[in-house]
């Protein structure tokens, strides 16, 4: 019961922030120079339409009013017509969200099978040269420009040896190196993350007894100190979900990839404002969930955790 | 481990597989769209908005495809071109140019199978004057009689279409209108079925299933920020075409496009997007005779605020169009492919003028100009581009060291694209460049766009000899076509020459890549990216090993 509270409560405080960054958008989109109309005629600018067409879409309302108005839709759940795509945002967001969910749960599981394990290395063989390397790689995964990183592996993997194709999305092979792209840098804070935990683990008096008792120091590092261990590292990795979840601009942009971060960045381009409170209101939500997620993961993983 | 632990690592981990292997936005289509080897494979770093080319302005690719007009402009395999019958089989135009005649063609299938008929016209040309509509290309036919009313909701009727029968319509005018010919043959004025598009209603444009005209092609798929596909239509009346269809993928980066190419991924790289690259492709052993060249119906140029001191001086606008290099620019940037101009009529275009001065590059000149003006020591200026365009940026790089040698420190302000358009849209926008190619083979469509009193604000030229502007309104509707012509000749030297109202560049030529098993592949007359693929065929036969 007092878990449901909690989630109750946390949702209850979400719904503030929630209002508070369309706010925030709103405000910024209507001080910024530029309007969707200019931009949608571009070089066929003509005079005569403007004012008609910002009359019609209701551009010449004072901004609270079409906030209000916007409001009055976003509560019943519609986001209104994109501008510049003239679909429902809605439906825009739910047939882009497959595309970021498949590219990044791919790249999660390269980040986890990459960066659980290296870290788990690199703190038994704690300043060797594997734990060296180790972190090396892990550095340059969270430093390296994420579009440098997909021209590089475009370059290298398709154009030069032609063993994927150089963008889309259609099969696993499409999405493998935008994943491992995607991937490397998250691989790289977990990798870190899991290593600094495990040290300070295998500092307890716990792992100093399960070794007096004469266990094989794998079982003592998988089997006992491991278990903590992990417990920021999960969180970390529900975060990391979220984070990926709401769409990776460049990556996709790069690769040819549909995705919601796509349509973001396209939206703040157009000055496409249903687009852009959408696609800001959906990532709003999932940090949100993402965080919840991993502050009740982590009282579902250890016992001694209670909410309150 | 507990099973309920056990149990939640399974799921998650079956999910994650699920979603990772599984469906996901494969697409709207009407059946599943053509596949294989004769389907043309090509990239677009935009895609176009909807199909629906009333609303939109730029995005005429598919339009051009799956849609037809009344008239046609033919490119020919020398790259000029010419007004064809298109669903119209012939006209009759009236003395006084105020009443057009047009005999539709028979037995023309729209892809849901109805026959186009006169009504479908009417139709058309009425759901594009009507308010609710917000259609963006009603200037094309405000000429007819009674357009000004339905666009301003006082009628619901276009009082000058009439229906003469099935197969014959007449088209009154307001008064004589010129380029209303060649207006009526651009994409923006295609031809619809009335009771497809009436049930289909918003969602018009937007949907392979919701999208029908008489073209030689058919939406079959659409993925949005991914990938469109048109397939051959069977019923076309003037035979089906020889590819099964034409794909696009969507792609902004000109890298990756220009690497897909390379992969044998694509049927055709577009130089526009990698202008740095033409002199690789023209010198490469392998690509060298892959590259089809046409010539832009265009002109690049530098815009002048004149509302912005010191250029309200003509003496400073003569001083800045003599200060450019426009030569060492083609030559140095785009492999001296192209041709420097000194007016607003390019070659190809009805009305250009051969024998017109040059605007030669002078600095010294220049300098005795902006001395006479009062500015000796030169000035400050502000040249206005969009961010994120290595080659525009290239160019006013070139630009701002040509002007410094003449005392004219140019200051390049980079701004996001929609604040660029909106203070244009003002007024207010320093100098920038840009390019215009012609929607329709006719002179208004470069003076009136540019130098018509409300367009000169807009796009910040603020122009302002009004006599010019007037006469750049007359000349829509004058019959005599040699004195409209010497008319635009005067006004060009007027405006460019003795105005200095803007700093012509040059004419690019646009120059694509094309794999050899293209066959038929002809440049748009104008130099547009997108093109008319009727007549193109594939023969894997010729295809690079």
């Amino acid at each position: 019961m007092s878990m449901i509270k909690y989630i109750v409560k946390r949702i209850l405080i979400a719904i503030p922030v929630l209002i508070g960054v369309m706010l925030i958008i709103f405000l910024m989109l209507n001080v910024v120079p530029g309007d969707p109309i200019t931009l949608m005629m571009r070089e066929h600018i003509k005079p005569e339409l403007i004012e008609r067409m910002r009359v019609q879409m209701g551009l010449d309302d004072p901004v609270m009013v079409r906030f209000v108005n916007y409001m009055k839709g976003a509560i019943r759940g519609d986001f209104g017509i994109s501008y510049k795509l003239n679909r429902n945002v809605t439906d825009l967001i739910i047939t882009a969200f497959p595309h970021t969910v498949r590219l990044s749960l791919f790249a999660a599981l390269i980040a986890w099978i990459i960066g659980i394990p290296s870290g788990i290395i690199s703190a038994v063989k704690q300043n060797s040269l594997v734990d060296r390397f180790f972190m090396s790689f892990s550095l340059l995964g969270v430093s390296m420009p994420v579009f440098w990183a997909a021209l590089m592996m475009q370059y290298v993997f398709a154009y030069k040896l032609k063993l994927l194709p150089v963008s889309g999305h259609d099969t696993w092979r499409h999405l493998l190196m935008p994943a491992i792209v995607l991937g490397w840098s998250s691989a790289g804070t977990i990798a870190r993350l899991t290593r600094s935990s495990l040290l300070e683990i295998m500092k307890n008096d716990f792992v100093r007894t399960a070794r007096a008792k004469g266990l094989k120091e794998s079982i003592v590092v998988v089997g006992h100190a491991l278990k903590n261990a992990l417990l920021p590292v999960v969180t970390m990795m529900a975060i990391q979900v979220a984070s990926l979840l709401s769409g990776a601009v460049i990556t996709e942009s790069v690769f040819g990839i549909p995705g919601v971060g796509r349509l973001a960045v396209n939206a703040i381009q157009n000055r496409d404002m249903p687009l852009l409170q959408g696609t800001v209101v959906f990532t709003t939500i999932l940090i949100i969930g993402g965080n919840l997620i991993a502050d009740l993961l982590y009282s579902f993983i250890d016992p001694r955790i209670r909410v309150e | 481990m507990r099973k309920s632990k056990l149990a939640f690592l399974l799921v998650a981990i079956a999910v994650i597989t699920m979603a990772i292997t599984g469906c996901g936005g494969k697409g709207e289509n009407v059946g599943a769209p053509a596949t294989g080897d004769n389907i043309l494979r090509l990239v677009t770093n935009d895609e176009q908005t909807t199909c629906d080319v009333q609303k939109t302005t730029e995005y005429y690719t598919i339009p051009l495809n799956i849609f037809e007009r009344l008239v046609e402009t033919q490119t020919n395999l020398d790259g000029t071109s010419e007004l064809v019958p298109g669903l119209a089989e012939r006209w009759d135009i009236s003395d006084d140019g105020l009443v057009y005649t047009f005999y539709l063609r028979k037995g023309v299938k729209f892809h849901n199978g109805e026959e186009f008929k006169a009504d479908d016209v009417l139709y058309s040309f009425e759901r594009m004057l009507k308010p609710e509509t917000n259609a963006l290309n009603q200037d094309f036919i405000t000429a007819i009689k009674g357009a000004i009313d339905m666009m301003e909701g006082n009628a619901d009727k276009l009082a000058g279409l009439e229906i003469v029968d099935d197969y014959t319509i007449k088209v009154t005018l307001e008064s004589s209108f010129a380029p209303f010919l060649a207006n009526i043959a651009t994409p923006g004025v295609s031809i619809y079925n009335r009771k497809f598009t009436e049930e289909a209603g918003e969602q018009f444009g937007l949907l392979p299933e919701k999208t029908c005209g008489t073209g030689p092609f058919k939406l079959s798929k659409w993925e949005l920020n991914s990938e469109t596909q048109v397939d051959a239509f069977d019923g076309y009346w003037k035979g089906r075409p020889k590819l099964d269809g034409v794909n696009w993928k969507t792609v902004k980066d000109a890298d990756t496009q220009r690497m897909m190419f390379e992969n044998g991924e694509l049927d055709e790289f577009d130089c526009d997007a990698a202008p740095s690259q033409i002199s690789y492709f023209a010198n490469s052993e392998k690509y060298k005779d892959w590259l089809k060249i046409g010539n832009r119906v265009g002109i690049y140029y530098y815009s002048i605020n004149s509302n912005i001191k010191p250029f309200n001086d003509v003496r400073i606008r003569k001083a800045y169009q003599m200060a450019i290099d426009k030569q060492q620019l083609l030559d140095t940037l785009y492999d001296g492919r192209g041709l420097v101009q000194s007016g607003i009529m390019p070659p190809g275009l009805i009305g250009h003028n051969p024998d017109l001065p040059e605007i030669k590059h002078d600095p010294e000149k220049a300098k005795q100009l902006m001395a006479e003006a009062g500015y000796p020591d030169g000035f400050e200026m502000d040249i206005c581009m969009v961010t994120d365009n290595t080659n525009i940026l290239r160019l006013n790089e070139m630009v701002q060291a040509m002007l410094a040698k003449v005392g004219i420190k140019a200051n390049i302000v980079q701004m996001d694209e929609a604040s660029w358009y909106g203070v244009r849209a003002e007024g207010n926008l320093g100098s920038y460049t840009t390019s215009w190619s012609a929607d329709f083979n006719d002179p208004d469509n470069f003076f009136y766009t540019f130098f018509a009193p409300q367009n000169t604000v807009k796009r910040s030229f603020n122009y302002a000899n009004q006599d010019a502007s007037d006469k750049v309104v007359q000349a829509r509707g004058m019959t005599d076509s040699e004195k409209r012509v010497e008319l635009y000749r005067e006004l060009e030297k007027q405006i460019i020459q003795e105005d200095a109202a803007w700093v012509p560049l040059y004419l690019r030529q646009h120059i694509f890549v094309v794999n050899p098993r293209v066959q038929n592949y002809v440049v748009m007359w104008n130099g547009w990216t997108g093109n008319m693929y009727y007549n193109m065929y594939i023969d894997n036969t010729k295809a690079p090993k």
